[in-house]
């Protein structure tokens, strides 16, 4: 991703060139598509929230401050975005509670195969409460780099480190007991 | 479950690419955004002196209203006082009162607003 790029295709936008906008939209389609996805679980929803998320760039364009790097600026918006849309129609009320291989520990005795261990620990973090499940969504899809997933919430770093320690911690006490079983450990890639 | 575990389960999600025709209905979509008008504003210059009067005139009701009713209110006795009796000497109060500024105050505002309702549709057409 060019940041001068952006720059320019942007200046273009600002001074009226609406079509300079496309070149934004297939730089960070994967991206901004791949962030939705992430809240949503839903392609296509995903892509609803993306094609917003791209409109109210081209909207606010001209509020984007030159001094943060225009991929913070749309990360921020996007989340913010995508936050607002999630609270308004929400992906499924679950809790940690209907996750069953968490309500019942002797269901899981045996140990569960890696697939359906990795499929639990997503599904306990969509379980999370709001703030703890978008501390880790976001740290995790800016490749664990805090200060990003914090610009992106618009959190203080500190805040952002606590909600993702205390998303974290609830997360492993509710997951101590998912083991996988004995013998597929060493097909964990 | 180890820290580990947790960061290598969550940092594999997966990871989907967009449809081919998404770019493309992005900037469809924003083409019609940047042919669409930009919304009215609100008219505050011509709303203004309307918001001002209507502001006094309510700020002298209140005053006039708090007037008429101040004879009332020291007639009530504070050992006795109760809301309809304050009610009643309020009501003795305004029929003593002359209604003919009160008349005259509501028409110069009705015709005040009907006038500035005029140029303000006027002035555009």
């Amino acid at each position: 991703m060019s940041a001068t790029e952006d720059q320019a295709d942007v200046e273009k936008v600002l001074a009226g060139d609406t079509s300079a906008f496309e070149g934004i939209v297939r730089r960070w389609q994967g991206p901004i598509v791949n962030l939705a996805y992430r809240f949503c679980r839903d392609r296509a929803r995903a892509e609803d929230m993306a094609q917003d998320a791209f409109l109210r760039a081209f909207r606010t364009l001209a509020s984007w401050r030159r001094e943060a790097a225009f991929s913070t600026w749309l990360f921020a918006l996007a989340t913010n975005l995508f936050r607002t849309d999630l609270r308004r129609i929400p992906i499924h009320p679950l809790t940690l509670a209907d996750i069953p291989e968490l309500r019942d520990p002797r269901a899981i005795d045996g140990g569960l195969e890696c697939e359906d261990r990795d499929r639990v620990v997503r599904e306990a973090v969509y379980a999370l409460p709001a703030k703890y499940r978008e501390a880790i969504l976001l740290f995790y899809f800016h490749e664990m780099d805090v200060p990003a997933a914090a610009r992106s919430l618009a959190l203080p770093e500190g805040t952002f480190k606590a909600r993702l320690f205390r998303g974290r911690e609830v997360l492993r006490s509710k997951l101590a007991r998912v083991r996988v079983s004995p013998g597929l450990s060493e097909e964990v890639p | 479950m180890t820290s580990d575990e947790l960061d290598r389960i969550l940092s594999a999600e997966d990871r989907i690419v967009p449809s081919s025709g998404f770019a493309a209905s992005v900037m469809d979509t924003v083409r019609r955004e940047a042919a669409t008008p930009p919304p009215i504003p609100f008219p505050w210059t011509r709303a203004l002196p309307g918001l001002v009067v209507g502001i006094a005139a309510l700020a002298g009701l209140l005053v006039a209203g708090f007037a008429l009713l101040r004879p009332a209110i020291a007639a009530v006795n504070p050992d006795t006082f109760s809301l309809p009796q304050l009610l009643a000497a309020a009501r003795v109060a305004a029929q003593k009162a002359d209604g003919a500024g009160w008349i005259a105050l509501t028409l110069l505002l009705t015709l005040a607003s009907v006038y500035f309702s005029f140029r303000a549709t006027g002035s555009r057409n």
